[in-house]
């Protein structure tokens, strides 16, 4: 059984207020490219509803609609006759998703390799070579040192290392 | 007219040759663009802006405060995404602002939320009159399905470009080449890309209904100005035709690929080569 939890509702409320003039009228539904093709295991609207119950365990836990099958198109908030602005809203969700370790491996990976290098794919040897032949020039990226620093700051670093599900 | 240039992670470390159309383009318009040193990821608002909201924010932050021209042009959807998104959110509300560049000042940095941001769409778009006196080979013969890719135009408030849903801009660079594009019913949907990394299933399933329905309109090939998209295109094909007894062939072309050859410069110096789906055979039936 589901059990309100007020205080994740007040968190995601407090992330953004839009949340509180949704009406579940499905326009969100009805325009997600995902939704359409999904047979009921995306479902924005019901994502929405949850969250305005704070149904956290649904949502972080058990993840029932998964949030990660947005595609971010952002075709629900364009659509939305009450602006809810919905892609900010799952973006709070999968983020706290992050936080306890419930997140495709794939992200994991992505975040790691900025971690290491600052930037998401490291230049191969492959690569600087084509580059060179298609007369590219040499590109100086960011310090990693003071990424890091950066991703320490927020907490990034710390919960990258714990790895997804 | 100059410009800090911004690259991003996918073109220039895996699909390079998107990125010499583009600067040949650019120097071919007399438009210059500046490398600068330090950029990060930007990052990713598909991965890591998903995981992460304030990292997203600071290394954003991070990357707009070390544009000192006249604002950073990128060739990339998903970067014009994050850094016009980072830009929306300092200047929305000053308290995000505070906590951003409480983070930055840990590595001497202040972001200010002045950086301008534009697509190189937009750019070729806003020099119309100049593309067009570029072009000395037409495009003659290319049916175009010209796919705008999500992040393009959507969330028009803080894209600030071209109708969300009735979008005209890249069509009408296309047109400007002497080609023709194609209209078709899925035009706006997304390719699935972002999907990926979840459900990879689920991802090949958008893109081949995306492909069925430009193969059902006839067009020869695909336009396009994301390289997450343009991966998502071409990489895909030979799978699908493996998958499911499909025969896609279609060239996914690069915007800058379709301006420089119209602009006279050769397949083989753009890379074209280094496409999955190569063009050869498009080339022969339009007599290019």
């Amino acid at each position: 059984m589901s059990v309100i939890n007020f205080e994740f509702r007040n968190q995601v409320l407090k992330h953004n207020a839009s949340l509180s003039y949704c009406y579940q009228c499905s326009t969100c539904s009805g325009g997600c490219p995902v939704a359409l093709i999904t047979e009921g295991r995306y479902n924005p609207r019901k994502i929405i509803e949850e969250a305005i119950l704070g149904l956290q365990e649904k949502l972080i836990n058990e993840q029932d609609p998964n949030p990660w099958l947005c595609s971010t198109c952002q075709t629900c908030v364009e659509l939305c006759p009450q602006k809810v602005e919905l892609t900010e809203i799952f973006t709070l969700i999968k983020n706290k998703c992050f936080e306890a370790g419930k997140y495709p491996a794939a992200f994991s990976v992505q975040g790691q390799a900025v971690l290491e290098n600052g930037i998401a794919i490291p230049y191969s040897k492959a690569i600087l070579t084509r580059r060179e032949k298609l007369g590219l020039p040499t590109i100086t990226t960011a310090p990693v040192d003071e990424i890091k620093t950066i991703l320490k700051e927020t907490n990034f670093e710390k919960n990258i290392l714990k790895g997804g599900k | 007219m100059a410009y800090d240039l911004f690259l991003g992670c996918v073109i220039p470390a895996r699909l390079p040759f998107l990125e010499a159309s583009s600067r040949k383009v650019f120097e071919k318009l007399g438009i210059e663009l500046h490398d600068v040193d330090g950029f990060s990821c930007c990052p990713d608002p598909t991965g890591i802006e998903q995981i992460d909201h304030n990292t997203w924010l600071a290394l954003g932050a991070r990357n707009l405060s070390l544009s000192s021209n006249g604002g950073i042009i990128s060739f990339c959807s998903g970067c014009v995404e994050t850094l016009k998104g980072v830009n929306y959110c300092i200047n929305k509300d000053q308290e995000v602002k505070k906590e951003v560049n409480k983070v930055l000042k840990k590595v001497k940095k202040n972001y200010d939320g002045s950086t301008k941001v534009l697509h190189f769409a937009e750019v070729l778009y806003e020099n119309l009159d100049k593309v067009r006196e570029n072009v000395v080979k037409p495009l003659s013969g290319f049916r175009v399905a010209v796919h705008y890719g999500c992040h393009y135009l959507r969330p028009s408030e803080i894209i600030e470009w071209d109708d969300p849903f009735e979008p005209t801009t890249i069509d009408t660079i296309v047109k400007a080449l002497g080609a023709e594009t194609v209209e078709y019913e899925l035009k706006l949907e997304c390719c699935g890309n972002p999907v990926e990394k979840s459900d990879s299933e689920l991802s090949l399933m958008m893109i081949n209904n995306k492909l069925q329905d430009i193969q059902k309109a006839e067009a020869n090939c695909v336009a396009l100005v994301c390289p997450a998209c343009y991966q998502q295109f071409d990489f895909n094909q030979r799978e699908l035709n493996k998958q499911n007894n499909t025969n896609y062939d279609l060239p996914i072309f690069y915007l800058s690929e379709l301006a420089a050859l119209a602009f006279g410069y050769e397949p083989a110096e753009l890379g074209l080569n280094f496409h999955r789906v190569r063009p050869n055979a498009l080339f022969e039936e339009v007599g290019f």
